[in-house]
């Protein structure tokens, strides 16, 4: 394995820059068949009816007898798609905002005085720990905080995930800082600039790369995810994205078309907010980045 | 640079205000002096017909509203609000081990008083009184409408072929090796969802043992390798009849197969029906009563209770709850929800029943039916997985290692009850 | 004295950044962990009364068959899993990030597996599994293929592997983009200067360049192959013949979908203690191997 993959990285390495490496494009082209062709079975999956499905794979794969997105209107109002969207969009959108604040400043904090203070590697290691603590065991004690704090609703929910993913994101923002050179922050101190000012002027713009990471990894997680919002939020009727297509799903039958067309639908918004991301990962340290 | 820190603030302030604003709407409180009466049911498929019953209760109340939540993943919310102490007043659940868990769990209005009682089935709420750990004082539960399992079958496929309905085990096993000598397969399982596992299982111990094995088993007076050993050795036997390598399809594929004519008969329960008809709405299915013995007389139809209402002990008008309850087993309501779920009531009196169940009729009819096994098994014991092990195992003495595990399991997984059940004895001795 | 006083106010400038974040996280990960050290001592079913058992639960754990073949499971799979997202994850990203055409439609592509949901990535692979693969293996007569590889208790595990390193590369190959993305260009230059070779630069500059990253990487995926849930509830469901359980899986099905909420709490507070012990001894060797370099 390891033997083939030096092969692959010699190659890429050995054409000249400038150029686009056509042979790398082609290879990376290829791998993607192992993404677009399941993707192309959910897609024309979900746009068949339940009376087209079968399971012999010639059946499976061809395409549906007549093409139409009634599924995809039918899932939208099942689901009561706007209203879930939104409750899906805010919960995403303030856990990240929350998250990038409150965990770079935490990481900044600690990658600074990790190698000077105990406390602070402690801190570290404690808050990283959190990352193996499985859900399950968490999950009724939350449920019962929560309820009593009164906060058994979407902000609560916002909360938990800022908790749930800062093992994680801490993680990220420590290492990133570890590439940051000290002399731009000795510099600002240097004209008399303080801590706090130094950070939020010259550091949290620089870790820009590292926010638009972040936010990816959080989305990711945030977006799909049903146990969350399903047990904290129970007997209120705010519904998110996966918890309304939890509606295509019952103990003794599921309607694939229908769930597939709902979670296509789902899997866009989240798509649109990697691609934008992902230009300010590349664009980032613009000044010294490599030219890609 | 400041200015771009407060920006960021203030819009953290601004989608903080949002979330809250969004999550306060779900305010509650009864208007205009109603009494609110909330019922949470465990069936979101049946959402429809709560919906049309919530409606004609609503219309016909001036004094009380009814308010009918049916959310997906119904247990996991019910146990979680259960945490928060935020109780419904009435619950519609299955009659299963997570009611016995619950009633133990102290947490049900004793409803013996309710006029309504009479009318139900005898045999149905039998069923319940042995879903208790214990035998309580009193009655906690009532049974709406019950499911049943046994084997559905292509009616057309028979009737081209010239099958008849099998009642005897050497009928059956005759019928599947015929289906077989014609080049068709008889049975398909799909056992890689481990739960369908135990339909069969469920049809062939009902005729095979004592309804109240699992009973006799705490108090100490049998065990499994005595009751099942009959059940586990069919179960095996069916192997021989069903499609290859059984462990590789879903249960979802299975109702595929089944609804696209690639096989004779499924064994599963009424429940299937729906999704086998979504993928062939045309379809003519009948079902019958499994044939587990040689003596058509000892079979016994699979029926349990599928679901029921209880009134929470938490609940702060028991008056208006009963007039819930009540309206509820008006014939008319009963009815609506048959009609939408092929279910079968369990109430007494004249309901139209679903189609496919017209070959287990006379078992209904004259209560020849019997609960699920499995709704006494532990769902952490795995007893689902524990068979489909077995049914794997191709080793000359896997019954008894599978039954010698299956008793030991037992003793572990159910220890705290059995120390109750024993207790229970001591203190009527 | 004075620099010393400078110093103090800014160390409590960095106490008071990391707060928010250590307040929070005790409240809402360290209490409710508390609170479920405690139940592991009970006989809880998650809701309603209960009694103290003692230290049952703990017995239980090491006798129970069922528990140790999860154990068994969960850590064979992590270790395979770790390795093989790292490695193609790390390729991914390589590659991603030089000179390519169609790039943002190829990095976008390369990451939606991680963003389809549980019932279609479970009904898909199922399909795959069980339908096309077999009959491929039929036509090609490739005998190990011929059967579906979910239904064998032997090679079930492989499925379900596939699944999840399918699924994982996505998130890795970010990070390890954002990772590339940092290397100040002059670097680069500056071997190019010195007449480096490609393969050589790698080795010798992308690669210790790169190493916070693989840290990050490897306890992330460490930790979502430790962890692994969703693919088993979609794909198995712990069969066949319960060789696909994971620690996750019978955490959350028996703890709370079934009545063992204390004895599962047992088994997550061991887990958790086994995971801790065993990322202080992975990060202390790779912090070593970082100092090296």
């Amino acid at each position: 394995m390891t033997k083939t993959a030096d092969k692959k990285v010699r190659r890429l390495k050995a054409k000249t820059p400038g150029k686009s490496n056509i042979l790398l494009t082609v290879i990376l082209i290829l791998g993607c068949i192992t993404v677009l062709f399941p993707l192309y079975m959910a897609i024309i999956i979900a746009l068949k009816s339940p009376s087209e499905m079968t399971n012999d794979i010639a059946g499976a794969l061809s395409l549906p007898s007549s093409f139409s997105l009634d599924n995809f209107a039918e899932a939208m109002r099942v689901t009561d798609f706007w209203h879930s969207l939104a409750n899906s969009l805010i919960i995403t959108g303030v856990t990240i905002v929350l998250s990038l604040v409150i965990h770079s400043m935490a990481g900044y904090a600690i990658g600074k005085c990790m190698m000077r203070h105990k406390g602070f590697k402690l801190v570290y290691f404690y808050i990283v720990s959190g990352m193996f603590v499985p859900f399950a065991i968490l999950m009724m004690p939350l449920v019962k905080e929560t309820a009593i704090m009164g906060i058994d609703n979407m902000f609560g929910v916002i909360i938990l995930y800022v908790v749930f993913y800062m093992p994680m994101n801490v993680m990220l923002y420590t290492g990133y800082l570890k590439n940051i050179p000290l002399a731009i922050e000795e510099a600002a101190e240097v004209d008399g600039s303080s801590t706090w000012r130094t950070y939020w002027t010259i550091i949290f713009p620089m870790m820009k790369p590292m926010h638009a990471t972040v936010a990816v990894l959080t989305a990711l997680g945030t977006w799909n995810d049903v146990m969350t919002p399903l047990v904290i939020m129970s007997g209120s009727e705010t519904t998110t994205l996966p918890l309304a297509q939890l509606n295509f799903q019952t103990q003794f039958g599921t309607n694939y078309n229908l769930a597939f067309a709902s979670y296509i639908l789902a899997l866009i918004p989240i798509l649109i907010f990697y691609i934008i991301c992902q230009k300010k990962i590349i664009g980032g340290i613009a000044n010294g980045a490599v030219k890609g | 640079m400041f200015k771009r820190k407060f920006a960021v603030l203030a819009l953290i302030a601004a989608l903080i205000t949002t979330s809250f604003a969004v999550a306060g709407c779900s305010s509650q409180g009864g208007e205009n002096g109603k009494t609110v009466i909330t019922m949470l049911q465990y069936k979101p498929e049946a959402v429809a017909a709560f919906e049309e019953i919530e409606e004609r209760f609503n219309a016909t109340h001036d004094d009380i509203e009814l308010r009918i939540e049916s959310p997906n993943e119904a247990m996991t919310v019910l146990k979680t609000r259960l945490i928060k102490e935020d109780y419904p007043d009435i619950v519609g659940i299955g009659g299963d081990i997570n009611y016995s868990n619950f009633l133990d769990a102290d947490l049900f209005m004793d409803i013996s008083d309710f006029e309504g009682i009479n009318d139900i089935k005898p045999v149905y709420m039998e069923i319940e009184k042995s879903l208790e750990f214990i035998p309580e004082d009193g009655v906690y539960t009532l049974p709406y409408v019950a499911n049943c399992a046994g084997i559905l079958y292509n009616k057309d496929m028979f009737e081209e072929n010239g099958w008849e309905i099998p009642t005897t085990w050497s009928e059956f096993t005759a019928l599947c090796e015929e289906i077989q000598a014609s080049g068709m397969t008889p049975l398909y399982f799909g056992f890689k969802d481990t739960w369908t596992c135990l339909s069969p299982w469920n049809s062939l111990a009902v005729s095979l043992s004592p309804a109240d094995t699992c009973a006799q088993v705490n108090m100490g007076n049998t065990t499994f390798t005595e009751e099942y050993w009959d059940v586990a050795e069919k179960m095996k036997e069916l192997l021989n009849y069903c499609e290859p390598n059984p462990y590789a399809y879903s249960y979802n594929d299975a109702c595929t197969a089944f609804a696209r004519g690639e096989v004779a008969m499924y064994p599963i329960g009424s429940y299937a029906v729906p999704q086998i008809l979504s993928v062939n709405p045309d379809m003519n299915i009948d079902s019958f009563t499994f044939p587990a013995n040689d003596n058509e007389e000892d079979n016994i139809l699979t029926s349990g209770v599928d679901l029921q209402f209880s009134i929470m002990k938490e609940c702060k008008n028991k008056e208006a709850a009963y007039e819930v309850l009540e309206f509820l087993f008006e014939d008319e309501n009963i009815q609506i929800y048959l009609d939408n779920q092929n279910a079968i009531p369990c109430k007494e009196g004249d309901f139209t029943l679903p189609s496919m169940l017209d070959g287990m009729k006379s078992y209904i009819e004259e209560g020849r039916v019997s609960d699920f096994h499995d709704h006494h098994y532990p769902s952490e014991m795995s007893v689902d997985a524990m068979v489909q092990t077995y049914l794997l195992d191709t080793s000359d003495n896997a019954t008894e290692t599978f039954l010698t595990k299956f008793d030991t399991e037992w003793v572990r997984y159910n220890r705290d009850l059995i120390e109750k059940v024993k207790k229970y004895q001591e203190g009527l001795q | 004295m004075k620099k010393n006083k400078r110093l103090s106010k800014k160390t409590r400038t960095y106490i008071l950044m990391a707060l928010p974040a250590l307040v929070l996280f005790a409240v809402f990960n360290t209490v409710p962990l508390i609170t479920g050290f405690v139940y592991s001592f009970t006989n809880s079913r998650g809701y309603g009364s209960f009694d103290f058992v003692g230290f049952r639960n703990f017995i239980d754990l090491f006798q129970d068959s069922r528990v140790g073949n999860s154990y068994l499971f969960t850590f064979k799979y992590a270790i395979v899993g770790t390795i093989l997202v790292n490695v193609i994850s790390l390729l991914l990203a390589v590659g991603l990030n030089s000179k390519i055409k169609f790039k943002n439609t190829l990095r976008g592509i390369y990451f939606i597996p991680n963003i389809l949901g549980g019932l279609i990535v479970g009904y898909i692979f199922s399909f795959i599994f069980t339908y096309i693969i077999p009959t491929l293996g039929t036509t090609l007569h490739i005998g190990f293929l011929e059967n579906s590889i979910l239904a064998s208790e032997s090679a079930a595990w492989i499925g379900v592997l596939i699944v999840g390193v399918w699924q994982a590369v996505a998130m890795n190959t970010i990070i390890y983009i954002s990772g590339l993305q940092a290397i100040p260009a002059d670097v680069y230059e500056a071997s190019a200067i010195d007449g480096a070779g490609k393969w050589y630069t790698f080795r010798k500059i992308t690669l210790p360049l790169l190493v916070p990253f693989i840290t990050i990487n490897f306890i992330l995926s460490t930790k979502n192959m430790l962890m692994v849930f969703d693919q088993i509830m979609s794909l198995t469901k712990g069969g066949p013949a319960q060789s696909t359980e994971s620690i996750s899986y019978l955490i959350y099905r028996n703890g709370m979908d079934g009545g063992q909420f204390g004895f599962q709490c047992a088994n997550a507070v061991m887990f958790f203690i086994v995971i801790v012990v065993i990322s202080v001894v992975q990060m202390k060797i790779t912090s070593k191997k970082e100092e090296q370099l």
